[in-house]
């Protein structure tokens, strides 16, 4: 028989107020977005009297929200699909080939992930400009797959380390290159490791800002963060509009977030155990 | 066998998209930057060697004094504070059954949204006329201005935005804690239950050494997470008022980017990957221990 504890009592108590101080900012501004900006001021809390989605349409054409949506899912995309090509690449030559250097290519890899992005930005930024990378939407993706790399190849060679050697060995025998060994078997196996480093690699850059907004300044190529933290400055002072804004760029990875949470959690953990 | 997977040529072809592009986009311009902090550069003309101009110049900007301080704080606060409140709710995830997932997923959710946008909007709730103040009004209390104060050592938007990213990224370290903990095998709980340990105790001498490796990894993490922070701050105070907010990344941003002293945001670049190394390297030092068998 379960005994009734004071303990756990307590623990849940405190669990629920966690969730409400977690989701209750959330709900806020998901409230205040479908709100004309008067009913801000005169009923902040209560439902919407009458929900529009004026917001939202005004937010994702006139913010250029909805342009900045395209491009970051365009450079993401670029980014999710090159990163995994290379970083897998490189995770099977570290995990699996047999050289002498393989240990300090991984270390070298490694250090880069120590390195903040703000202290290459600016060689970056002035040599970018010289051959017209800048306002470019390439120009972001080559910085962005560089910084994906380390943990993609930490996951990978992880992946690869562990497959069995009875497998590669019996290809061997069957006559296989090393390329079919590595498109044919090997990737398909660790499609598991694809799947997880992807998802972080994507929301990473998903959520980038920094770079982006150091690199774009022509309003039709900005990515989602530079073009939402410009819609809500200072001057605007349409605030339901502003909150409509915030909805539109957290929408997707809640999206993301409730379908793969497992997924996503794992992946982090992976990542960040080598330390 | 051994032959295939010693062949020179394939290893070069699966190695050289990585190794180039880490190469060009991340080493050389990072001795680029160490050059360039050297030198004044105003981005129309090459870089001209100056010698250490720039760093003393860095000790007499006042601006860079505040977000020299933000930064400490900013770092102490956060491994501090993640460590206590992560491993506490990795303790009490751990221990119940019911409805652990779904409270681990609540409390890790902030990490994957855009703190760009949870900047954006934390800056509303904590603004003078919205959120917690017009809440704070329904009781007849008028709430200070969170985020313009600027009154003691630590202003109060520093904290705010201290507890914005605690709030935002307490998941990390979190979940860190909670896959060590859930690794620790049970036989060596019920061994210290028998030694007449309690909970209390048992997480004491068994938890805590058992995950001091992840409590390095976590807090290294932390520590240059904090360091490079760069989304929220710039947008819920854009380091204001008057660059009292300011933390070395937004100083580096608006001295490279608004007023062009590419030589000058190089060195307070240089200066943020040395803490950055230091702190890492610190780190690693004092709480590492080895790995224990678990």
């Amino acid at each position: 028989m379960k005994k009734f504890s004071f303990a756990k009592l307590l623990i849940y108590i405190f669990l629920l107020f966690m969730a409400v101080i977690y989701l209750a900012p959330l709900f806020w501004v998901f409230n205040v977005s479908f709100k004309t900006n008067a009913e801000i001021f005169t009923a902040p809390f209560a439902l919407p009297q009458a929900p529009t989605m004026e917001n939202f349409t005004f937010a994702w054409t006139a913010g250029k929200l909805g342009i900045a949506t395209l491009n970051s899912f365009i450079v993401c995309a670029i980014t999710l699909a090159l990163s995994m090509m290379f970083g897998s690449m490189a995770a099977f030559a570290i995990g699996r080939l047999r050289w002498k250097f393989s240990k300090l290519a991984m270390t070298y890899f490694l250090v880069g992930m120590m390195i903040p992005v703000h202290c290459v930005m600016i060689p970056l930024f002035t040599r970018f400009a010289k051959v017209s990378l800048t306002n470019s939407l390439i120009g972001l993706v080559i910085p962005y797959l560089t910084f994906s790399l380390p943990v993609t190849i930490f996951i990978m060679a992880g992946f690869f380390e562990g497959m069995p050697n009875e497998l590669i060995e019996s290809a061997c025998i069957d006559g296989a290159t090393i390329y079919q060994i590595f498109f044919k078997i090997c990737l398909p196996l660790a499609k598991t490791g694809l799947f997880v480093t992807g998802l972080m690699t994507f929301i990473a850059n998903w959520n980038e800002l920094l770079l982006a907004m150091v690199f774009i300044s022509d309003d039709m190529k900005k990515t989602l963060p530079v073009s939402l933290s410009k819609f809500v400055g200072p001057y605007n002072t349409n605030y339901s509009q502003m909150f409509a804004a915030i909805i539109i760029a957290i929408i997707p990875t809640i999206i993301v977030y409730c379908a793969f949470s497992n997924q996503i959690v794992d992946g982090l953990t992976a990542g960040a155990v080598k330390g | 066998m051994d032959k295939l997977l010693r062949n020179k040529k394939a290893i070069i072809i699966f190695m050289a998209p990585a190794f180039l592009l880490f190469t060009f986009v991340l080493f050389i311009p990072i001795c680029q930057s160490v050059y360039y902090s050297f030198c004044e550069y105003k981005g129309i003309t090459a870089p001209v060697f100056i010698g250490l101009d720039n760093y003393k110049a860095l000790m007499t900007d006042k601006a860079l004094k505040y977000a020299l301080k933000n930064s400490i704080f900013f770092l102490i606060f956060s491994c501090v504070s993640q460590l206590l409140m992560g491993l506490f709710l990795a303790a009490i995830l751990t221990n119940i059954e019911k409805g652990r997932n779904l409270f681990k997923n609540i409390i890790y959710l902030p990490c994957v949204l855009s703190s760009a946008a949870l900047g954006l909007l934390w800056m509303f709730i904590f603004s003078p006329k919205l959120g917690i103040n017009q809440l704070l009004q329904k009781f007849n209390i008028e709430g200070p201005l969170w985020l313009m104060d600027t009154k003691g050592f630590i202003i109060l938007p520093m904290w705010v935005i201290a507890f914005v990213a605690l709030w935002q990224y307490v998941g990390q370290s979190m979940m860190l804690y909670m896959a060590q903990i859930s690794g620790i095998s049970k036989s060596l709980y019920e061994a210290s239950y028998i030694d007449g340990c309690t909970r209390a105790k048992s997480f004491r001498y068994v938890t805590l050494p058992l995950i001091r490796p992840m409590v390095a990894t976590a807090m290294s993490l932390n520590a240059i997470g904090s360091l490079k922070f760069f989304d929220l701050i710039f947008n819920m105070t854009e380091g204001g008022p008057n660059h009292k907010t300011e933390v070395l990344a937004t100083h580096l941003y608006q001295q490279g980017f608004k007023y062009f002293k590419y030589g000058y945001a190089s060195a307070i670049g240089v200066l943020l990957l040395i803490m950055c190394l230091v702190v890492t390297g610190f780190i690693n030092k004092f709480v590492k221990s080895e790995n224990y068998e678990m």
